[in-house]
């Protein structure tokens, strides 16, 4: 399933979630990552950043059926997300 | 589902902080290791130890090919799947020829079917492939048929193609655009096959159409070829008619190359055909086209352990 996961949390804690949420999706700009994962992937992730944040901090996980969505980009696409580099 | 990366410029392959980094001028760039299943690298790229270290706990293999597409080795991984009860099996049907021409025509009734279901989509001639019978007392007699077959298929092929001239398959190095593209396809679906198979317990070594040699994973050759003419010639057919490759994404010197915009463009498409999901007749269930290359492993293992007869693939769509 394709999601985007947006967080907002304590600035202590913004470079662990950004390290972990990079081994498993793309990074698409300040804490924006978005990607295909399957469901135990989502469950892990899930369950890593439960661990992590604390109180205050909020993370949003869209889960977008087939991946089917469109995207208008305005000013810079900081990093387009895709299989090729 | 994991993803392969395909990586189009020169850069360092290394790990920081449990994630995989290609580096360059360009900068960083990070490469989510959890979600990939492999890595092809079309340009010179080096390998960091940690990265190898990373890659081996994940499990991704790289491959690497040269600047005209061909499949140059790989990085994999220590094996996942081992059987010995597998190989010794598969190395008795080798051995035994009825055994083995069994396999290869199987093999080579699915190379036919494919074709004609390209063919076919494209309202072409395939009357003088359907005529052709796949018999054979050896395994070169089949071979034989087979690049009859693929000869066919090339002339019908090239009349479809509304640009780019193409009057005979060369290799090494391709000499004219249509041939580079089929080098470079057909390269990469050889890893894809190569990397499914090691999915299975086979060994990717013991093949039955092709004869097993030195230095190569003849098997995955005899899978590959299955699947050749329903995606990398559907996706060059597409590509190359509709103008989305054309004449400025080649470069030349003593063969002709795709330059780095041409394999952006090629790339993707075969990797969405090869992501392409048909629905699949005995699961009920839609399976994408990658996934239908391990299939073919595991009914060839169902095969050699005697549980089910090997039926090659039929392309239907």
């Amino acid at each position: 399933m394709y999601v985007i996961v947006v967080y907002d949390v304590d600035v202590k804690r913004v470079a662990r979630v950004h390290r972990f949420l990079r081994t498993h999706l793309h990074w698409r700009q300040n804490s924006v990552f978005e990607g295909e994962v399957s469901r135990a992937q989502l469950y892990e992730i899930k369950r890593t950043l439960e661990d992590i944040v604390e109180n205050g901090d909020s993370v949003l996980i869209y889960e977008l059926p087939d991946g089917r969505f469109n995207l208008h980009v305005i000013g810079v696409d900081k990093s387009p997300a895709g299989e090729i580099i | 589902m994991k993803r392969p990366v395909y990586i189009t410029q020169m850069g360092v392959l290394e790990r920081r902080g449990n994630t995989l980094f290609l580096e360059n001028e360009n900068g960083k760039r990070a490469i989510p290791i959890n979600s990939t299943s492999e890595i092809h690298c079309f340009k010179p790229v080096s390998l960091t130890s940690g990265a190898i270290k990373l890659l081996s706990e994940k499990n991704v293999p790289v491959h690497f090919y040269n600047k005209y597409g061909y499949y140059r080795g790989s990085y994999m991984p220590v094996e996942g799947q081992v059987s010995g009860t597998v190989v010794v099996k598969q190395a008795e049907h080798y051995l035994d020829t009825e055994k083995r021409l069994y396999i290869a025509r199987q093999f080579l009734e699915g190379i036919k079917a494919s074709m004609i279901a390209l063919l076919s989509s494209r309202r072409a001639e395939r009357s003088t492939i359907e005529g052709t019978e796949v018999e054979g007392d050896s395994p070169a007699e089949l071979m034989g048929v087979e690049s009859r077959l693929w000869k066919e298929f090339y002339s019908t092929y090239a009349t479809l193609l509304k640009h780019f001239e193409f009057d005979e398959r060369n290799r090494r190095p391709p000499r004219d655009e249509v041939n580079a593209l089929i080098s470079l396809g057909n390269s990469v679906l050889y890893t894809v096959a190569l990397s499914e198979i090691r999915k299975t317990y086979l060994h990717p070594a013991i093949s039955y159409l092709h004869e097993p040699l030195e230095r190569r994973y003849s098997l995955a050759l005899d899978l590959a070829d299955i699947f050749k003419p329903i995606t990398v010639f559907r996706v060059i057919l597409r590509l190359v008619n509709r103008r989305q490759i054309r004449e400025e994404h080649f470069s030349r010197d003593v063969g002709v190359m795709l330059n780095r915009e041409g394999l952006k463009v090629f790339l993707g498409e075969l990797n969405s055909e090869l992501d392409r999901k048909v629905l699949h007749p005995r699961f009920k269930r839609k399976v994408s086209v990658r996934y239908m290359v391990r299939l073919e492993g595991y009914s060839l293992v169902k095969h050699l352990l005697g549980d089910r007869r090997y039926q090659s693939l039929r392309a239907w769509w």
